[in-house]
């Protein structure tokens, strides 16, 4: 039934955005944590 | 995945959203009945509905937190302002395209400019925009400050999204959830999506906000060291 | 920014020149696009004296109600948009073959509430985008969404008065009562001035100060 294809483009829309954006939300996080890493480093170089 | 759930709340929220988002999805898929004149592709109604009134949620929580800005001018209400902009989008952006498959079969246009669908866009628009202007400025104060003058003037198209269906003939149907049209059988469906979809907000924004404050800390310590004595150290 | 306008509507007249006699229905929504835009250009430099020479400090520190600036910011743009709108639709009469003499209250009316609520908000923006790295590419990125709810209902409105045979309506020239068609868009387009004028006025202090 063609009308199947677009109920069925329509949820794998939905499910494609919010996992664009939680992976998104994952990598920035990911980054913040390797430059919080990096800082603590240097920190402890000074110390 | 020890890197996605910080605190319990999380956790909690998470295995809501888990089992909330899987009996959504069979409730609207089988649970619920058959529409009569549209048939299966109706279906889409489960998802896209709850997804604007998300999305309208989010912009109000927007409006409030720039409000709270503007008076408090505390950068906890500026890091809540623009985690809920980016959900509010992100629904929109759910809402903007469930909208044209749904109607591509059933209207057969994708698009059409009637009010409701045009402030739509507009005010998804808006909120990009609010985004843009974020970038714009370096000093977080003035861009916090900024942004909230712009996040309260742009809330103000968020009515209009609303009422368009009520104050102008439009294509899209007229309101149902309001005057309690709503079929009764259609009635379970509908509210399990809605509260699947409001856990996935509140999960969202929670993340985002705890990113934003991550982020800011890290912006602190660069700054605290930007003084002389501490130049250098960082590089 | 009279200038601007008039060649807006020309290119228009040319993008669109297939039209010819049909261009009408087209109308107000070139004549409000012509607005929209030397408008822009007017807000833009609504500022850039004051940032050039290093003011903005110096406005602020005036001993009166910041309110004030904004109030007059806002009405010296308002004016000149109003006269270089009434210059272009002069023209547009002329370029588009338009007799218009019984609608001109209504016409005035719309105008003006327009105008009102455009520079109402654009004062406000433009003071925002001033401030920033891109300065005026910036100011119709903001003000352009902003402000299509009162663009959008003042091109309905205007095409309501300009074109009113096609909507059937007898009662236009000489009547003291609006159209029915008009309470609609007029409605809107008042309220979102009343809003953007009163967010305006009560935030622009908060935009200014570093």
């Amino acid at each position: 039934m063609n009308t199947m294809n677009y109920l069925f483009a329509a949820y794998m829309a939905i499910w494609i955005l919010l996992a664009l954006y939680l992976f998104s939300i994952h990598s920035r996080e990911k980054k913040l944590r390797d430059e919080v890493e990096r800082l603590k480093g240097i920190l402890d170089k000074v110390e | 995945m020890k890197v996605l759930l910080q605190h319990r709340v999380d956790i909690l929220l998470f295995i809501l959203l888990f089992a909330g988002m899987s009996f959504a999805l069979y409730m609207a898929l089988i649970g619920a009945p058959t529409e009569k004149t549209m048939g299966d592709i109706q279906r889409i109604f489960y998802f896209h509905v709850p997804a604007a009134i998300t999305g309208l949620t989010a912009f109000a929580l927007n409006f409030v937190a720039s409000l709270m800005y503007v008076f408090r001018k505390n950068r906890w209400w500026d890091s809540l302002a623009l985690s809920s902009a980016e959900i509010g989008i992100l629904f929109f952006c759910m809402l903007l395209i469930t909208g044209p498959i749904w109607a591509k079969p059933v209207w057969f246009v994708w698009w059409t400019w009637s009010p409701r669908l045009t402030s739509s866009l507009v005010l998804c628009l808006l909120y990009a925009v609010y985004l843009l202007i974020r970038k714009s400025f370096e000093d977080p104060d003035r861009k916090a400050m900024v942004a909230a003058v712009f996040g309260i003037v742009a809330f103000a198209d968020a009515p209009l999204v609303w009422f368009s269906i009520r104050w102008w003939r439009d294509i899209h149907p007229s309101p149902m959830l309001e005057t309690g049209n709503l079929d009764p059988s259609m009635r379970p469906a509908f509210y399990t999506c809605m509260a699947a979809f409001l856990v996935l907000f509140l999960f969202l924004v929670r993340r985002r906000f705890y990113l934003e404050q991550m982020r800011n800390r890290i912006e602190w310590i660069y700054r605290r060291t930007e003084t002389n004595r501490m130049k250098g150290i960082l590089q | 920014m009279l200038f601007f306008g008039i060649v807006v509507l020309v290119i228009f007249n040319f993008s669109l020149g297939s039209l010819h006699d049909t261009i009408r229905p087209a109308v107000p929504g070139i004549l409000w696009v012509a607005f929209a835009f030397s408008g822009t250009l007017g807000l833009n430099r609504l500022f850039a004296a004051e940032k050039e020479n290093g003011c903005l400090q110096g406005l602020l520190m005036i001993p009166a109600d910041r309110g004030a600036i904004y109030l007059g910011k806002m009405l010296a743009s308002f004016f000149f948009m109003l006269i270089a709108e009434a210059v272009i639709f002069i023209i547009g009469l002329v370029l588009f073959n338009l007799t218009v003499w019984a609608e001109i209250p209504y016409l005035v009316l719309v105008f003006v509430i327009g105008t009102l609520g455009f520079t109402a908000v654009g004062t406000l923006l433009s003071a925002i985008s001033v401030n920033t790295k891109l300065r005026e590419v910036l100011l119709p990125l903001i003000l352009f969404p902003v402000i299509l709810p009162i663009l959008i209902n003042a091109v309905e409105a205007t095409d309501i008065i300009l074109n009113a045979s096609d909507y059937g309506a007898t009662n236009l020239p000489g009547t003291s009562s609006l159209p029915e068609g008009l309470k609609l868009p007029l409605t809107i387009m008042s309220s979102f001035t009343v809003i953007f004028g009163t967010i305006s006025y009560l935030l622009f202090e908060r935009v200014l100060e570093e």
